[in-house]
């Protein structure tokens, strides 16, 4: 009896915070079932079919592109060795520093009619009829261009580790069986890693479809775009809520794929020995491809946008560094750190009651947490306020516009990042520990404190690195939930680019650029360090 | 004739000779078992015979082709030699009938059929549709054998086969390998450290040392009459099967 009541005692915080992280994903479901205005009528009679086709077509397009770019560049970097291959494997990842929107901003930049490129090409051919040289970038193939080249390092990480960790013995007898390299590649390698792939896409299509910055700069009408016109154009965010259930209904589609995907990546992932694949050495012609499609994706995707934002941000002597930069950057990174501090208690605490209890119902709970990761910021950023709406006037406090509640919605919406970490550290720590520790005669705390904690350093490590990465790039919750004049990295760079001051948005979007590149250079050390590279 | 000549084949890892002129002939038909303690070249071999690696210098023969030489390398998906491991090695995403069909040629009727007739041979047609991590390990040695010989290869080698199975099983296992490579009537080479493996699949026993095949000849022969205190002690040393070498020497000396 004194077992049951402490086990609920212990797990009453739990499921009050299940409870909590779930209440904006309901409050935009609960929209569903209110009635719908003559604004959706309207929307549903003129641009809803837009927002659906043109938010189809740019997740199919990114899904092939970031399929094309990933995989092939996981494979190269996985099982070849070739001229440049080392600094390929941290170099490919380096598009992660560069948001959707930042990216679309230096490519305006670069290929509007007077755009740097442009430029370049009238010097060049010394053509004066100011003609564009580049098409336009502005419409929805830009889009997947711009989509597929910062995305793609979703793919290659998660598909380079499927492959790391294939068999050779398994390359080995297909080709013993009669089938050259290529036809192995495409029988047996591929379909091996597919589980992987596909979660990996499924990243790609929840972060292209809750993009905002990118689609609206371009001017490419998508379900989120809507959700924006509809709330600030219209002034209606019932129908803002109910567009973004929709789009919420759609991601529980793809959350649950991926979720899928992964528990049959487990199957092909049982590794039937030890032998790792041994790269095969390159030479000539096929060396040079291979550099050539390791270096494009980098090129695109990090290179350019960096220079050229680099390059406005030097040339320009822009003051957004002598005063504001550290204001945003100290903005962005506080919040960070207390939401990541929040999320990795909560996580730590959950899984630890998970393992020594193993409680099926806690465990459920957990997975409703961390579902979080798959509302978009901006249908977060309505629940979030609607319900910190009702805290005000329930009980006569303000919430509403203060850093809770961009604290909040980082923490409901990044705690699967940190749990995930904290999760596969707990699975690396041998349960015969725990029985040890317990026949020594420790508690459980002590288990906790003296055990587990020292041994999950790294998972805390990596858990700060990837959250501080995606709050960092984080920009519709945060431009919506932001206090007044209260300023982050991303806010920044989008208030200038909105105005169409691309220069200006330069020293915000470098620095954004800047910043990442810090965890993501630390979380490759980690991650090469855990492949044995 | 589906003889198999490794003549004179050496091969290194930068500094490290592996084999050392190493000459072998393996007889059409024959089943041959190769032992010799950890890292004497055993595996190396098998991977260059399969084509999975190039030797530094020596011949390799297959009927009447020369398969690998210093100017010449067919890969291993052209020498048509079966390859099995202890590990099994079988495609996790493939059903286990997909796994025997794998390297079959032809319609896909003809190669149902002949996966069909394998699976009734080696006992596993009732897991046909099973995935390879919903079966026993004995079945998925059966599997891995399966798929092997479906292509009908010139040569089948096998790496260690029984060695990651429990008693029973790898007894059981050996007998019904034995009935069904003979009545295939293969070449085979067959990678082991259990003398108990040659004694019972075996035609010949070849023992190998330093990177050389020290002694070869029916397996018996070998065991009663080892040519050296090297080879006579790796016999005595076989824990657990000791006694069982004992008697049989004492048996065959009486």
């Amino acid at each position: 009896m004194y077992d049951k009541i402490k086990s609920y005692i212990l797990l009453s915080p739990s499921i009050l915070m299940g409870i909590i992280f779930s209440i904006p994903a309901l409050v935009i479901i609960f929209s569903l079932f209110l009635p719908y205005s003559e604004n959706w009528t309207h929307l549903n009679d003129t641009v809803l079919n837009e927002y659906i086709s043109n938010s189809w077509k740019l997740l199919v397009g990114v899904s092939i592109g970031v399929f094309i770019i990933g995989v092939s560049t996981a494979w190269l970097t996985s099982t070849c060795n070739f001229f440049g291959k080392n600094f390929f494997i941290w170099a490919l990842v380096l598009p992660f520093a560069i948001p959707p929107y930042i990216m679309a901003y230096s490519f305006t930049g670069l290929f509007d009619s007077y755009g740097t490129a442009n430029e370049l090409m009238r010097l060049i051919f010394n053509i004066d009829n100011g003609e564009p040289f580049f098409p336009s970038v502005r419409n929805i193939s830009g889009a997947i261009l711009i989509f597929s080249f910062t995305l793609y390092p979703y793919v290659f990480l998660i598909s380079r580790t499927a492959f790391l960790n294939q068999s050779r013995d398994i390359f080995d007898i297909s080709r013993t069986l009669g089938l050259s390299k290529s036809k192995t590649f495409l029988k047996v390698a591929l379909p091996l890693a597919r589980p992987a792939i596909i979660a990996g896409i499924m990243l790609v299509a929840m972060e292209t479809l809750s993009d905002f910055g990118a689609v609206e700069h371009f001017a490419v009408p998508t379900f989120t775009s809507g959700i924006f016109r509809t709330w600030f154009g219209m002034n209606d965010i019932i129908t803002a809520k109910q567009l973004a259930a929709f789009l919420f209904l759609l991601f529980l589609i793809f959350i649950i794929i991926e979720k899928y995907s992964r528990r049959k990546l487990q199957y092909n992932t049982i590794s039937t020995s030890n032998r790792k694949l041994v790269p095969v050495q390159l030479y000539g012609v096929k060396q040079i491809g291979a550099f050539i499609i390791c270096f494009i994706p980098v090129l695109i995707g990090f290179f350019i946008p960096f220079i050229q934002l680099l390059y406005w941000a030097v040339a320009y002597k822009l003051s957004y560094f002598d005063s504001s930069f550290y204001d945003s950057a100290f903005n962005t990174i506080y919040l960070s750190l207390i939401a990541v501090f929040i999320c990795i208690v909560t996580s730590l605490i959950i899984n630890f009651l998970i393992r020594v209890n193993k409680n099926n119902f806690l465990s459920m709970i957990n997975k409703v947490i961390s579902s979080g990761y798959g509302i978009p910021g901006i249908v977060l950023a309505l629940g979030v306020l609607e319900f910190f709406s009702f805290l005000d006037s329930s009980f006569n406090i303000l919430l509403t516009g203060t850093i809770l509640g961009l604290v909040f919605a980082y923490s409901v919406k990044f705690y699967a990042l940190p749990n995930s970490n904290i999760q596969s550290g707990f699975n690396k720590i041998s349960s015969s520990l725990d029985d040890m520790s317990h026949t020594l005669g420790h508690t459980k705390f002590s288990l906790l404190t003296k055990i587990h904690l020292p041994l999950l350093r790294t998972s805390f490590l990596t858990a700060i690195l990837v959250f501080l990465i995606e709050v960092i790039k984080e920009l519709p919750a945060t431009l919506i939930l932001r206090p007044f004049n209260f300023n982050t990295l991303s806010v920044s760079a989008y208030l200038y680019a909105s105005d169409e001051r691309m220069i200006e948005a330069a020293a915000p979007s470098i620095a954004i650029v800047m910043v990442s590149l810090i965890p993501i250079v630390l979380l490759l050390k980690i991650i090469s360090r855990d492949n044995n590279e | 004739m589906n003889n198999l000549v490794v003549k004179s084949v050496s091969h290194s890892y930068l500094d490290n000779k592996i084999l050392d002129n190493l000459s072998l002939e393996l007889i059409d038909g024959e089943i041959t078992c190769l032992i010799g303690e950890s890292g004497t070249g055993k595996t190396t071999l098998l991977r260059i015979i399969a084509g999975l690696e190039k030797q530094t210098s020596g011949e390799l023969i297959l009927g009447n082709e020369v398969i690998s030489n210093d100017l010449l390398f067919k890969d291993a998906n052209k020498r048509n030699i079966g390859l099995v491991l202890q590990e099994r090695a079988l495609f996790p995403h493939l059903k286990v009938i997909e796994n025997i069909s794998f390297g079959l040629d032809g319609t896909k009727k003809e190669k149902i059929k002949r996966s069909k007739e394998l699976m009734e041979t080696f006992k596993i047609l009732q897991h046909e549709n099973s995935y390879p991590h919903e079966i026993s390990s004995g079945e998925q040695q059966r599997v891995a054998l399966a798929r092997a010989l479906a292509p009908s290869p010139k040569v089948l080698l096998m790496d260690e086969p029984f060695s990651a199975l429990d008693r029973a099983l790898k007894f059981s296992l050996r007998m019904d390998t034995r009935k069904i490579l003979k009545s295939e009537n293969i070449t085979v080479l067959m990678v082991s450290h259990d003398y108990n493996d040659a004694l019972v699949v075996a035609d010949k026993l070849a023992i190998m040392s330093d990177g050389k095949i020290a002694q070869i000849g029916p397996p018996k022969e070998v065991v009663l009459n080892p040519i050296n205190k090297e080879i006579k002690k790796q016999f005595v040393c076989e824990t657990g099967d000791m006694l069982y070498w004992k008697s049989i020497l004492e048996e065959e000396s009486q």
